[in-house]
């Protein structure tokens, strides 16, 4: 059966179709974005089989070539993986949508082609991380990902894309050192790479070399907190994300980092025994970096004066709502940080999109002088105005839901100082967010704005993602339900 | 039939604007006719929708029932009981006549094809709040009703506006943020926020406390109690007239209403007792009378001496709360209703001589009572009713609660409800005496000078002034009817 293949499919797919992308660049430049369109919604649609059959027959494993572990690689399905696969593919694909005519007018011609090729391969190793379960090709795929965001930050070759890809870069690689040297750690005194095999091992090797476990699960801790962009580690997030294109920006704020905050969490939970975490506090650093990062995020976003800078730094609080469920350590929180995971990947794409389209339309960038394009561009600053509700946190949206369970969580473990983070939070989110939405819509316009037209098709996903951020306020139920599924097993 | 029809009444009572808004809007953009026509139509179905349930609740029957799942255990639903039946009722009467009065007074204003949907959307957000049936579905509503209501308050766009906007705004959040943190301690505690599950937190604890705090600030905020009261005085005077009387006739009576549910509904009195919360509420009450009165005291425009009016008054109904027996509890629902009518009313009053002489400032009003007999006199009908003038409804309603304290024992309420009446007659009659006896020296002659404002904007004054009068004469008092029936209800606690 061809179902069977779908998790490697899902892989393979794209990562094929990124080095097929520079030939037909060649022949016919036209066809790179509908290729790219064409290889999204079939992988999408493989995720959403493999969902449909995930809730018939249940969890299951794929072996790469058919070799078991501890040889081959192993693939994991399960509802866990198959919610991120979802998120990654389904936000994908709707930020490629959005690209396709952005681009065109942001990019020079050559470019596309490579473009398409970059975004593929963005996706594939995303979706490669999502469902891997094996501790070296999860640093393959993060090389991968790391190098396509790199380059479709460069991607215009401007000094500021430049000099913040050139940033991103070390930084990344950094991070990347760090988990392969965790990883090499943690073959040295288990000898294996499989998620489940290190989980059986680790506990002995633990008590025999407790310094390269801790050691190891420090290294893991800040990998992934700089790829994650976790406070204090989140330097090179708001250069990247402000320099690069903007769809570049949305499916890196919006996917990107969201991802390593998900492999964090399979390792966490997965891979790291519980004695070990019980023994070292390692969730309460995960906690507290999460709750600097909720405040300071915000903080640092007010202050800013670029529309895109403060986006960037927004993000950085939000991925502290992420991590905080993890660092709370119960299934209510969990639930909380994968259903924010998927809410602010969707608020802040339609976020950087909706920047993207005022920056075709009119050139601005700074946040003041965006006072009067509320009705100049009423199907852009609507959606942003949603979007910016969900950030606060106003019933109705996405963003109210994910911190419902976060607060929940929260106060199951008797942590009313984080309830009250996580209000403050919204708060703090309220303050730079509203009075964009207010200058835009009753402020008079200032003088000299021209307004070029926008695409259909970039305003038509903006409004989709509106109507996104109000269907997963509103029918919560099915996806809450999917995801108390996906973390039964955890504690 | 009657069943269906109990059950499709509430939905249709906050879906119908909600829904009739964006048709308006649409309406708006043909011809201003027809967008007021089909907004004062929608305001009349809501009214007529929701006398129909009078039968139903006069046997003391409550509708409940549950639209959909949000998430597990938490829902949308909806509950039409007394106390919800009331409110809901006098909402929408008040805003029949507000829109009324509006059709004339917004005729000179700018963008009406705005105010019109968001006054109607905030009408289904108002019955939303009204007839939610748990706290969820309450927070809903009520987030969007104070969000919505922002355009009211910024409609004129003046930079006084928005800054007073701004400042609601905020709070507004603030209070939104504090009533989720006591929502979520009570789902936390009961495992519901259900209104049928009847009282969901039974003893006091760190964590009730809390929640009790949380209700407090975030329905505080909205009823404009002290120290939460900053954003009101800048708010309610910035809007239209129709939209101040609105603001602070009926959505303030969110918060009290809100408070209430809580009182009954999360805790109940033995717990409030028990923590010596009632104790709380009692100074904050007494300081949000005094202070409301006092600050009115020294205001000159005459909006912003209504606002501040508006808070001693709503701490009158947190008084009542703090007492909590069963004549303070009446006293404490019919005052709900009175100051519905008084506030209205004398912001529309108000409203009229602002849009008929552009004069805001107290000190300007001498002899204005000549000019405009009818409108300055349902002002002072509507102000003898603040001061607590027999048999004014406001009389009653402090006479009630008055009683209550003194069957609870403490005098010492009464003697602050004493005090802030003769505040109260401080700040009402330097208004109401020389609109009629003053300016006399360099006006001609004593003679009336009728220039009245326009019939449909002095009809709705006249009904709202007309009601202060009737609620407190008639012997068939259907507001104190209501109250009473509230408060055994709500006393007799449980579903």
């Amino acid at each position: 059966m061809m179902v069977e293949h779908f998790p490697v499919l899902i892989i393979v797919l794209p990562l094929a179709g990124a080095f097929l992308m520079p030939l037909l660049a060649r022949r016919q430049v036209k066809l790179c974005w509908p290729a790219l369109l064409l290889i999204l919604v079939l992988v999408l649609g493989m995720a959403v089989t493999l969902l449909w059959r995930l809730d018939s027959s249940g969890p299951y494993f794929y072996h790469l070539g058919g070799w078991p572990p501890p040889w081959g690689i192993e693939l994991q399905v399960d509802f866990l993986r198959v919610y991120l696969l979802l998120v990654v593919l389904g936000l994908g694909l709707w930020i490629a949508v959005y690209a396709w005519r952005d681009l065109e007018h942001e990019l020079k011609p050559e470019l596309i082609g490579w473009y398409c090729a970059l975004y593929a391969l963005l996706i594939g190793s995303m979706a490669g991380i999502a469902l891997t379960n094996d501790l070296f090709n999860l640093f393959v795929f993060m090389e991968i990902c790391a190098i396509a965001s790199c380059a479709v930050i460069t991607i215009k070759e401007t000094r500021e894309c430049l000099e913040a890809g050139f940033k991103y870069l070390i930084l990344s690689a950094m991070g990347t050192g760090c988990y392969l040297l965790a990883v090499a750690l943690i073959y040295m005194v288990t000898g294996h790479l499989n998620f489940a095999l290190v989980r059986e091992a680790l506990p002995e090797a633990a008590a025999l070399y407790p310094n390269n476990v801790l050691a190891a699960a420090a290294l893991i801790i800040v990998a992934f907190a700089v790829k994650a962009a976790l406070f204090p580690l989140h330097v090179w997030l708001p250069d990247a994300h402000a320099a690069a294109p903007s769809p570049s920006s949305a499916v890196l704020s919006g996917v990107v980092i969201k991802i390593y905050a998900f492999a964090l969490l399979i390792l966490f939970y997965r891979v790291l025994p519980g004695s070990l975490l019980s023994a070292v506090p390692l969730n309460e650093v995960i906690l507290w970096l999460s709750v600097l990062g909720i405040v300071f995020g915000s903080i640092f976003a007010m202050v800013q004066e670029d529309l895109k800078k403060m986006l960037a730094y927004s993000s950085i609080a939000q991925i502290g709502y992420v991590f905080l469920g993890i660092g709370l350590a119960n299934r209510t929180a969990l639930v909380g940080a994968l259903y924010h995971l998927l809410n602010h990947g969707i608020m802040k794409a339609l976020l950087f999109m909706a920047a993207g389209n005022i920056i075709h339309a009119a050139g601005l960038r700074r946040i003041k002088s965006l006072s009067g394009i509320g009705p100049k561009m009423p199907l852009t600053m609507l959606p942003f105005a949603v979007a910016g509700a969900s950030m606060i946190g106003i019933p109705g949206t996405g963003g109210l839901i994910g911190k419902w369970f976060l607060a929940l969580g929260a106060l199951e473990t008797g942590r009313l100082l984080i309830v009250i983070i996580i209000i403050a939070g919204s708060l703090l989110n309220a303050i730079y967010y509203l009075p964009i939405i207010i200058n835009a819509y009753l402020n008079p316009l200032s003088e000299g704005v021209s307004f070029k037209p926008v695409p259909r098709l970039m305003t038509a996903s903006l409004l989709a993602g509106a109507a996104a951020v109000i269907f997963f306020g509103v029918f919560s139920k099915p996806v809450v339900l999917l995801l108390e599924r996906a973390v039964t097993g955890f504690f | 039939m009657e069943e269906t029809a109990a059950l499709a009444v509430p939905i249709f009572a906050f879906l119908f604007p909600i829904l009739m808004s964006p048709v308006i809007m649409a309406a708006g953009r043909r011809s201003a006719q027809l967008r007021n026509a089909l907004a004062l139509a929608t305001t009349a179905a809501v009214f007529l929708a929701v006398v129909s349930l009078y039968p139903i609740m006069m046997r003391g029957e409550i509708i409940q029932f549950t639209l959909f799942e949000i998430l597990p255990q938490l829902e949308i639903s909806i509950r039409v009981d007394l106390l919800s039946f009331s409110l809901a009722a006098l909402a929408s009467f008040v805003w029949l006549l507000c829109t009324i009065y509006s059709i004339d007074y917004m005729a000179r204003e700018h963008a009406g094809s705005r105010y019109y949907p968001v006054l109607i959307f905030t009408l289904g957000s108002c019955q939303g709040i009204f007839m939610a049936g748990d706290f969820f579905t309450l927070f809903i509503f009520f987030e969007l009703m104070s969000l919505i209501a922002y355009i009211l308050v910024i409609h004129e766009e003046t930079p006084q506006a928005l800054k007073a906007g701004y400042k609601y705004l905020i709070m507004t959040i603030i209070g939104g943020l504090a009533l989720f943190f006591g929502i979520i301690i009570t789902f936390e505690l009961a495992g519901t926020v259900s209104l049928a599950a009847g009282p969901l937190v039974r003893e006091t604890s760190l964590l009730a406390f809390l929640a009790f705090i949380s209700f407090l600030i975030g329905f505080g905020m909205k009823a404009g109690i002290f120290p939460l009261h900053v954003w009101l005085p800048d708010a309610h005077p910035v809007a239209p007239s129709p939209a101040s009387a609105l603001l602070s006739g009926i959505m303030l009576k969110t918060g009290a209403y809100g408070l209430l549910r809580m009182i009954f509904h999360v805790f109940t009195i033995d717990v409030i007792r028990a923590g010596g919360w009632d104790k709380v509420m009692g100074v904050i009450a007494v300081i949000t009378i005094l202070l409301g009165s006092a600050v009115a005291l020294t205001q000159d425009d005459i909006k912003r001496r209504l606002a501040y009016s508006s808070i001693g008054q709503m701490g009158y109904i947190l008084l009542g709360m703090s007492v909590l027996n069963e004549k303070a509890l009446i006293g404490d629902v019919f005052h709900i209703f009175s100051h519905a009518f008084m506030k209205s009313a004398l912001f529309l009053a108000a409203g009229a001589i602002i849009w008929k002489t552009g004069k805001r400032l107290v000190s300007e009003m001498a002899g204005i009572g000549r000019e405009m007999p009818f409108t300055v006199g349902c002002f002072s009908v509507a102000a003898l009713a603040m001061i607590g003038v027999p048999p004014l409804n406001g009389f009653l309603s402090k006479w009630t609660l008055g009683l209550g304290a003194l069957e609870s024992g403490q005098p010492f309420y009464v003697f602050v409800l004493l005090v802030s009446s003769l505040l109260n007659a401080l700040y009402y009659l330097p208004i109401i005496v020389p609109a009629f006896f003053g300016g006399l020296e360099h006006e001609h002659g004593s003679g009336f000078n009728i220039r009245e404002a326009t019939p449909r904007m002095v009809a709705p004054i006249v009904i709202l002034a007309l009601s202060t009068l009737l609620f407190g004469l008639l012997p068939t008092n259907i507001p104190f009817d209501l109250a009473q029936l509230t408060a055994t209800f709500l006393l007799r606690g449980g579903p």
